[in-house]
């Protein structure tokens, strides 16, 4: 029976909903923290129920693949956020314009070289280019650069937990500490999470963030396929 | 239901273009600039489009979990390269976030001279 359950498509769909909304009570009963996002909790949580039962990925995306189906219409929704910012934008859009895209060039620039140098594998350094860009984005845009899926989106993570960690005391002791720079820049160099972490700093820092999160995501998805 | 039907309309069409365009850029992203073009033509996003946008928001990141527990499929790579990726991770943040926040501070000294 238990053989019967495992192999049953909608059994996982059901299974990433409860490892989410576990990550979900976890992360509020941390406080919000950004270091233990619920997505985070989520992929853990999933994984180990895979290498417990020894089910293979495959399996598990015969109904995994009902919820990855959504990924598409919320990549398009990003649309209606990005319409907004253009407006909010107006007034400053050039300095805008060039924090985001000399900022989010100079890291991804930084991580593609080490990772060549230093790793000097293909897949690596091509899915290495995504790790700025918010995860439906990164994932959709790594595959279709021939990277793989799966580790675009664990480096974005990794990235949007280090930078959440990294960047306030960073800007702080290099005194760029002010509201719209430190909203921006968590935005570029660790969007989503970066953006949770914005929200705890206050309204500025997280407007600026969200905004800076959609348009370095724009930017690259579009730019990527072409340079890569 | 408007707005998953208009989200779902142009992905469609992004993912139509794509392929007849033999584009490198995927084809959610192109819907997505198609939609963003729609709504500055039309000056407002319609009310089934905010209110879709609301609802799927919150879940965004549930939708990614599937293909982002891929990672088990890449063990050996991680064993092997891990500590490098987290160090590179680490370490290009820097750069990347001094160079953006210096921009967005310059502009602001100039602008209370």
């Amino acid at each position: 029976m238990l053989n019967e359950l495992l192999h049953m498509p909608l059994f996982w769909a059901m299974l990433t909903i409860a490892a989410f909304t576990v990550g979900q009570h976890i992360y509020r009963l941390l406080g919000n923290t950004a270091f233990l996002p619920p997505i985070l909790t989520g992929i853990i949580l999933v994984s180990v129920v895979l290498e417990v039962t020894g089910i293979s990925f495959d399996t598990y995306m015969d109904g995994g693949q009902y919820l990855h189906l959504m990924l598409g219409p919320v990549v398009v929704m990003l649309a209606v956020p990005l319409y907004q910012f253009i407006h909010v934008m107006k007034k400053e859009w050039l300095r805008i314009s060039l924090a985001i895209s000399l900022g989010s060039g100079t890291t991804v620039a930084v991580a593609v070289a080490m990772a060549h140098f230093w790793i000097g594998n293909d897949p690596i350094t091509v899915t290495m280019s995504t790790k700025s860009v918010t995860t439906p984005v990164a994932v959709t845009v790594s595959e279709q650069l021939g990277g793989v899926g799966a580790l675009a989106s664990a480096f974005v993570i990794i990235t949007g937990v280090f930078g959440a960690l990294m960047i306030p005391p960073l800007l702080k002791s290099v005194k760029l500490d002010d509201p719209k720079a430190m909203g921006l820049t968590l935005g570029v160099c660790a969007h989503a999470i970066g953006t949770s972490r914005a929200i705890e700093l206050g309204n500025q820092q997280a407007a600026y963030s969200a905004m800076a999160m959609t348009l370095t995501a724009t930017l690259h998805a579009v730019l990527l396929p072409l340079v890569m | 239901m408007t707005g998953l039907l208009i989200l779902l309309l142009f992905l469609v069409a992004g993912n139509l273009l794509q392929s007849q365009l033999d584009s490198p850029v995927p084809g959610s992203i192109i819907g997505m600039l198609l939609l963003l073009v729609f709504l500055m033509i039309r000056g407002r996003a319609p009310e089934s489009l905010s209110q879709i946008s609301k609802t799927l928001s919150p879940l965004l990141p549930l939708f990614i979990i599937p293909v982002s527990v891929g990672i088990v499929t890449q063990k050996e790579l991680l064993a092997e390269n891990g500590i490098a990726l987290l160090v590179i991770m680490a370490v290009s943040i820097v750069p990347g976030a001094i160079v953006c926040a210096a921009i967005m501070k310059f502009r602001r000294k100039r602008d209370a001279e």
